[in-house]
């Protein structure tokens, strides 16, 4: 009992450091209305030329490898691409892809590139491994106090939709999802919340919640 | 008149075989240096390519994450964006050959050679490769090769490429190219330039017949091709070879040109080329089914001591070739299969009348499929299976008088076998491959192909090769 009542502290914890986190995201937004003419149109030329061929046409990524783009939260896309310019995300693709991809974009251009994908339609989910949508569910929506997780939905939204503060994952390929959830588990990724939340994730759990989110639908 | 016309025959023949022992091997660290992506962003393993390594060589190698060194107008106009270190890399090949049995010694001695040859290097690369220029870019190899003992331009590819953007966000890629080796350009690793064995032995035997699109011009010729790619998966390219040969003078303003009749197997004007291709993606999967052709009209010319007139009847070869790539990228597992198919039909004008080639028309028919797995990246198996079939021609695959191992009995091209490579790579710029190749078939025979009792296994190459590129 003592100890359920110390991981329920546990989740109090992160709970209360996302809302912090939060707040800081959500002191730089992008607004379509902020993004200029000519860095919308140099940013549609970056996003048809060079990011299709990772993260697919208007970000609806085909390999599992990428994220799906489309429909991802634009404050979201716009504090990745400032980590991967400063180089603070550390995830093994975040150095062999990223790092190299955001080192010659200006802020601007990194607004009209976050404007851009938040502006275009979600994917449709797609439904893999049947056996794991149950749990998966019951791991987003009321996570699992007994092993310390949190309810995702919490601020990722009960659709997954994301919100200002927080990234999309509805519709995201499940391989990308469990690459990143390893990635906070070992602080490759270093996102205090999201190692804690990780961390009590087992391998099972991982892939539940992963094939429950990708097939999650706008 | 017949002896010197056999030994021009054998002359040519000799420096096609010098351009198919040249081993092909491209992957180029100043490509990660420049765009700050790691390897993996572009090569399953090197050299062969992914979607994103495609596309980058299609927007002509300019994709770039350096610090520049610009200049501008006032109307902001650029006049210099270059990189602040230039795109350099540098590979080596240090390799161990081991023959199945020794070759007769050459000049008529009555010993034979040594078994194994060691190539240290066997081949040192210098590649300035990544942008020149905004829309612009570059790769350039310049190879010392220990077969020659000197340094020579390789693989060289020029480009400028554009993005066209169209309605709906859709993309097309066009571009010109210059290069020197057809299918060079491409993008795909299942053409010639690009495609299986990556690295080879160069102190092996060579069988006598290949197409004039499957290496034999290699650095010999330069090309100029206009291409498009609409979407990222429809592929065309037109454009036309026209010779240009690497040391060689006129004999009488000992300049580099113009070609004249003491040259061997010059284009006669242009030679058209052309290529189409589809790629298709969904999930971990990639596919390309292409075709590809050239029609190259050569003068067969002469050696300085034998020259022939570049003019008269030419020697027609026209190459059709079908081709098809599958590539699987998981997380731990990658496969991926290569095939091509390559028809040549010779109409043999300029040879036939000078009694070089026993028929007025010949064909060549070359096949490859090879299939590689990779666990992580780092250990991998590739086997290939090759095989060249063709007419029977005893003035262009003759006989010989004495032991020879270039020689063919049954005046037949045919040649069969398989390639079996293993490899190791503890970083993503270091491989250390162990291959053996077997041969089934060679010139046309298998167990006494030359009349003198040599076995097609005989010239089974066994190859322990260290490439690194850096």
């Amino acid at each position: 009992m003592a100890y359920v009542l110390i991981k329920a502290s546990k989740l109090m914890r992160y709970l209360l450091l996302a809302v912090l986190t939060g707040t800081v995201f959500s002191v730089s937004s992008v607004h379509a209305a902020n993004v200029d003419l000519e860095s919308r149109i140099a940013a549609e030329r970056i996003a048809v030329g060079t990011c299709a061929a990772c993260h697919g046409w208007k970000g609806r990524s085909i390999a599992p490898k990428f994220p799906v783009l489309a429909g991802q939260r634009a404050n979201y896309l716009l504090s990745q691409l400032r980590a991967f310019k400063a180089q603070t995300r550390g995830d093994p693709d975040a150095l062999g892809y990223m790092w190299g991809m955001a080192a010659p974009l200006d802020a601007s251009t990194m607004a009209a590139l976050a404007d851009y994908y938040s502006r275009q339609t979600a994917l449709a989910g797609v439904r893999e491994d049947p056996a794991l949508l149950a749990r998966g569910a019951q791991i987003y929506q009321q996570g699992d106090s007994a092993e310390g997780i949190p309810p995702c939905a919490a601020c990722h939204g009960m659709g997954a939709a994301g919100t200002d503060m927080y990234p999309r994952l509805a519709g995201q390929h499940i391989e990308y999802l469990m690459k990143q959830l390893r990635s906070f588990q070992t602080n490759l990724r270093d996102v205090a919340i999201m190692h804690g939340v990780a961390q009590g994730l087992n391998e099972h759990d991982m892939r539940a919640v992963a094939a429950y989110l990708q097939g999650l639908g706008p | 008149m017949f002896k010197i016309q056999r030994s021009r025959i054998a002359a040519a023949l000799a420096t096609m075989l010098m351009f198919l022992l040249v081993p092909k091997a491209h992957a180029v660290p100043s490509f990660a240096r420049q765009t700050g992506m790691a390897c993996e962003a572009c090569h399953t393993v090197f050299p062969e390519l992914t979607h994103f390594g495609r596309m980058f060589k299609a927007n002509g190698y300019t994709l770039d994450n350096l610090k520049q060194v610009r200049d501008i107008t006032t109307e902001r106009e650029n006049m210099l964006v270059l990189a602040t270190l230039a795109p350099l890399s540098v590979m080596i090949q240090v390799s161990q050959t081991w023959l199945d049995r020794p070759l007769p010694d050459g000049g008529g001695s009555t010993g034979h050679s040594q078994t194994s040859t060691t190539g240290f290097p066997q081949q040192l690369s210098l590649f300035y490769a990544g942008k020149v220029a905004p829309h612009l870019g570059a790769m350039i190899q310049a190879s010392y090769d220990n077969a020659s003992g000197s340094i020579g331009i390789d693989n060289t590819d020029l480009r400028f490429a554009n993005l066209l953007l169209l309605p709906n966000d859709r993309g097309l890629i066009y571009g010109i190219d210059a290069n020197n080796n057809p299918t060079v350009q491409d993008l795909w690793n299942s053409t010639p330039a690009w495609g299986f064995p990556y690295a080879a032995s160069n102190a092996g035997v060579s069988p006598l017949a290949a197409t004039q699109i499957d290496g034999t011009l290699a650095q010999d010729v330069a090309g100029l091709s206009f291409y498009a790619m609409w979407n990222e998966s429809l592929y065309a390219e037109i454009g036309a070879y026209h010779s240009a040969k690497q040391g060689i003078t006129n004999p009488i303003t000992g300049a580099a040109g113009p070609l004249d009749g003491s040259v061997s197997n010059v284009i006669s004007g242009a030679a058209p080329y052309a290529r189409i291709a589809y790629e298709h993606q969904w999930r971990r999967h990639d596919v390309e089914i292409g075709a590809y052709g050239a029609d190259f009209k050569l003068y067969p010319g002469g050696g300085s001591s034998s020259p022939v007139p570049l003019s008269g009847p030419v020697n027609q070869f026209r190459d059709v070739a079908e081709d098809l790539q599958y590539q699987f990228i998981g997380v731990q597992h990658l496969f991926s299969l290569q095939a091509t198919h390559i028809h040549e039909s010779a109409q043999l004008d300029a040879s036939f009348d000078a009694g070089v080639s026993s028929n007025p028309n010949d064909t060549i028919d070359t096949t490859r499929i090879t299939g590689s797995y990779y666990y992580r990246r780092k250990i991998g198996v590739t086997v290939s299976h090759f095989s060249t079939t063709g007419s029977a021609d005893s003035g262009l695959y003759p006989s010989g008088p004495q032991p020879g191992v270039i020689t063919s009995a049954d005046s037949s091209p045919d040649t069969r076998g398989w390639i079996a490579e293993f490899n190791f790579l503890p970083w993503l710029n270091t491989k250390f491959s162990l291959q053996y190749s077997l041969y089934d078939r060679f010139n046309g025979g298998g167990t006494d192909y030359d009349g003198f009792g040599r076995k097609a296994s005989s010239n089974d190459t066994t190859y322990l090769l260290v490439w690194l590129t850096f």
